[in-house]
């Protein structure tokens, strides 16, 4: 839920992009998704979200306990409880229950173009373009 | 639900990435892979025993030693399979360079599109 871009979605600075004409439709893409109301309304609820101090605050409580458990620290049953009742709060939150639906309809949208690529590229798009987030070129 | 233009402008991307080199040998090593029933049958079994062993261990069952020497067993000739690695090397470009063509969409969108295509729950 967050709108900051990460380092993730800076393109490269001199793009190693073989083909001009993908890169030229991929950016033609975005540019029509970013037109579509269904964005614009995506975007709108998730700065509401990321603007909202107690979906912060609950989001900093739930990370806590995540990385607790992923760390192995402490009691796990008692991290596992309290997560999901943060996360139940948090979903019942106004401004959450509001970004529920435009998320919704962004993913079932990115997911349909997504169909379009990979069936014309042979190769599942989505599921294959996503870096490794680790910094290591993977 | 697409609208024409994005129809198209998506379509015209997926035809540029086939037609790309990592995809081109990704392709072909897919289909050698495939072709070979040896690789394909290798790689069946290993996915349906481990996901036969995860299933058993989520419900609190304790796996012999066996089980999992057999499992390690399949693993490594699955890791040692010609087509398999040939198929897993060629895939390693074109994630890289699907990589770079994701950024392409994102700039404009300023979220990732791959992480939402992939959230949704049909």
């Amino acid at each position: 839920m967050n709108s900051q871009p990460s380092v993730s979605y800076i393109p490269p600075i001199l793009p190693a992009a073989r083909d001009q004409t993908a890169v030229q439709a991929a950016s033609a893409l975005g540019k029509l998704l970013s037109d579509m109301p269904e964005y614009q309304a995506f975007l709108k609820a998730l700065k509401e979200v990321n603007n909202n101090a107690e979906v912060q605050q609950l989001s900093v409580k739930i990370r806590e306990h995540n990385t607790a458990l992923q760390w192995g620290r402490g009691d796990l049953l008692e991290h596992q409880a309290a997560t999901e009742t943060l996360q139940a709060e948090l979903e019942s939150l106004p401004s959450i229950r509001a970004y529920r639906q435009p998320e919704e309809a962004i993913t079932r949208l990115f997911h349909a173009v997504d169909e379009v690529i990979s069936q014309a590229a042979g190769v599942p798009f989505a599921a294959n373009a996503k870096r490794s987030g680790c910094g290591c070129g993977g | 639900m697409l609208t024409e233009e994005l129809q198209v402008t998506a379509r015209t991307l997926g035809e540029a990435l086939q037609a790309s080199e990592p995809v081109q040998k990704y392709l072909k090593a897919l289909a050698e892979f495939q072709a070979d029933p040896e690789a394909a049958d290798l790689e069946k079994r290993t996915l349906a025993m481990y996901e036969e062993l995860i299933a058993r261990q989520q419900r609190g069952e304790m796996l012999q030693r066996s089980e999992i020497d057999d499992f390690n067993t399949l693993k490594r000739q699955v890791y040692q399979h010609p087509r398999i690695t040939e198929r897993e090397a060629a895939l390693t470009p074109v994630k890289r360079y699907f990589a770079e063509i994701a950024d392409e969409i994102n700039l404009p969108l300023g979220v990732e599109f791959s992480t939402l295509a992939q959230a949704f729950r049909a």
